[in-house]
């Protein structure tokens, strides 16, 4: 059966036109308009390697166990722990996600998701700057100037481009890709920056130089000379690329992680909101962060709404602190700072450095994934986590930060839980009995 | 050879890592790779492995090379995967994200075995268990 507007559940695009033909009989599925991350995540719904028992590790060995010994060991785990944190990953909804920072709350533990380790610097400079924000549709109709920095947009979101960024036909861009400038900032000759009309390539970690030498120029002064031998660019490209912002009706700049992940962090982002906020002196110019994790954008609107925070959530005095480099995934983990681990829908253990996954390995940890990965290896109990958008309906934050709800395709192939809210529901539920028995 | 490490996305990265397939060899083949310059890749002796090393030479990752235009000298690259993250500096400057850009490691040139995903978990995080 043909399903059409399915939303895709891969990156922080939300792509909402994917057309599924799946053939629940033969166990075959074909998807149309999805990238090749998006199309590849549709084809787990009848892979064959979809974790579909709940396992255990017990002296060494993993083994099957039923749906209800997993929550029961994964109860335990929690409840006997002193500081027990929750890693709310961001390939799921924000529905799954309450449930897991309220279960946090309970047990007076951490609550933290990608945000950390994707652009939780860019949000802390938001908290820093504020943001001339604008959502893809305005940028799509409005923008006439496009600048990738720090991102490659083309691998970590492979539609934006046509979607949104700079191939679509909007209401004042009509002839599409022709009525716009692009320009992307990276130290890699990516195929975003080879696709673009300037390129400026960079030296690593000196993004903040290059941003502060911009905003000296537009402001009517002249960088100090140095800061040619210090970025790799030269000042009459930096003049150029200032003058074309201003000429521009509209210029949509959207940031990656090679401005808020190399040296200088959530400052680079601060001064890139503040040099946005004077360009709209001259032209319109907003900025946006371009989310790769799925719902990663959802955890930080979820996370605010609830407990005043955007991630880093402690719990342990009974109210919600926030303390990036604390309170944080990468921190806790590296100063051995928690002791159990509940990771759900995101291959924590892939993504962090070394000394923050070994001590992973070490605590005891539960696991809600699809597929075999890393983290499900490591884990003590793991739980096979139901399909977002395809098997089971929910809300997730576009990288814009606009809620998208979708609608499933097909059911969940299993019959103890609907969605993963259910699963954290059904363990809550058990770590409840449990703390108050 | 001392070098600045830049992570990030690769499309076939991506499709392998979405699509569940950590534990193949095509994910190792497109992950477990130094991109480096013809430069670089020269004064290295031509390796057709080397060895990733953090800036404590705490750790290190064996890894073949590709040599690639669209780096410069002094530069690396390594797909976003558990291998770059072997070597990825682990301070956050008090931000909660490690420098997946821009952190420093030597390069040397090796004939250590290049571990799969699944053999990396095991033996350097989970002590062999």
């Amino acid at each position: 059966m043909v399903y059409k507007n399915i939303i895709c559940p891969v990156c922080g695009g939300s792509c909402d036109d994917v057309q599924v033909n799946l053939d629940k009989e033969n166990g075959t599925i074909d998807v149309q308009n999805a990238c090749k991350m998006g199309s590849a995540k549709f084809k787990e719904v009848v892979s064959s390697h979809r974790l579909l028992k709940p396992t255990i590790r017990e002296n060494g060995k993993v083994k099957d166990v039923s749906w209800d010994e997993a929550l029961e060991m994964a109860a335990d785990i929690l409840v006997n722990a002193k500081k027990p944190f929750f890693f709310l990953g961001s390939e799921t909804a924000c529905e799954a996600q309450e449930v897991g920072l309220h279960i946090a709350e309970y047990l007076g533990g951490l609550a933290d998701s990608n945000a950390t380790i994707c652009h939780g610097p860019t949000v802390m400079g938001i908290q820093e700057s504020g943001m001339v924000g604008a959502t893809a549709g305005q940028a799509k109709n409005r923008a006439d100037m496009i600048v990738y920095w720090g991102v490659n947009a083309l691998e970590s979101m492979p539609r934006h481009m046509s979607r949104y960024g700079v191939f679509p036909r909007g209401y004042w861009t009509k002839r599409g890709r022709f009525d716009r400038t692009m320009m992307t900032v990276d130290p890699r000759v990516t195929p975003t920056a080879a696709a673009s009309d300037l390129h400026l390539q960079l030296n690593p970690n000196t993004d903040y130089e290059l941003l502060s030498a911009l905003f000296t120029i537009l402001n009517g002064k002249e960088p100090h000379p140095s800061v040619e031998e210090i970025t790799g660019i030269p000042i009459s490209v930096m003049k150029q690329t200032v003058e074309m912002m201003k000429e521009s009706n509209f210029v949509a700049i959207y940031v990656g992680l090679g401005v808020s992940s190399s040296y200088g962090k959530h400052r680079n982002i601060e001064i890139a909101l503040n040099f946005v906020k004077e360009m709209n002196n001259y032209t319109k110019c907003n900025i946006g962060a371009l989310r790769g994790h799925c719902n990663v954008a959802g955890f930080n609107q979820l996370a605010s709404y609830l407990y005043g925070y955007p991630f880093g959530l402690d719990f342990t005095k009974g109210y919600p602190r926030y303390n990036p480099g604390e309170t944080t995934c990468v921190d806790l983990l590296r100063e051995k700072d928690v002791d159990a681990a509940f990771v759900m829908c995101a291959d924590l253990m892939d993504h962090i450095p070394a000394d923050s996954a070994q001590y992973l390995a070490d605590i005891p940890m539960i696991c809600l994934d699809i597929a075999p990965c890393p983290s499900t290896t490591a884990a003590d109990v793991v739980l096979p986590g139901v399909i977002d958008a395809m098997e089971c309906d929910g809300t997730f934050y576009r990288l814009d930060n606009v809620p998208v709800y979708f609608e499933p395709f097909t059911d969940s192939p299993f019959t103890e839980t609907k969605s993963n809210e259910d699963t954290l529901k059904q363990l809550f539920a058990k770590v409840k009995a449990k703390k108050e028995a | 050879m001392e070098a600045l490490l830049n992570t990030g996305s690769t499309i076939d990265e991506g499709r392998l890592a979405k699509g569940g397939s950590k534990y193949t060899d095509d994910y190792t083949k497109e992950c477990a790779v130094c991109w480096m310059c013809a430069e670089d890749f020269t004064s290295l002796g031509c390796p057709e492995k080397v060895a990733v090393i953090s800036r404590d030479r705490k750790y290190s990752v064996a890894l073949s090379t590709k040599v690639t235009e669209a780096m410069r000298s002094g530069q690396v690259f390594i797909p976003r995967s558990i291998w770059a993250n072997v070597v990825v500096e682990p301070d956050t400057f008090s931000t909660g994200s490690p420098r997946y850009k821009g952190s420093p490691v030597f390069v040397e040139p090796t004939d250590d075995v290049i571990l799969s995903a699944e053999e990396l978990v095991t033996k350097m995080y989970m002590g062999g268990k």
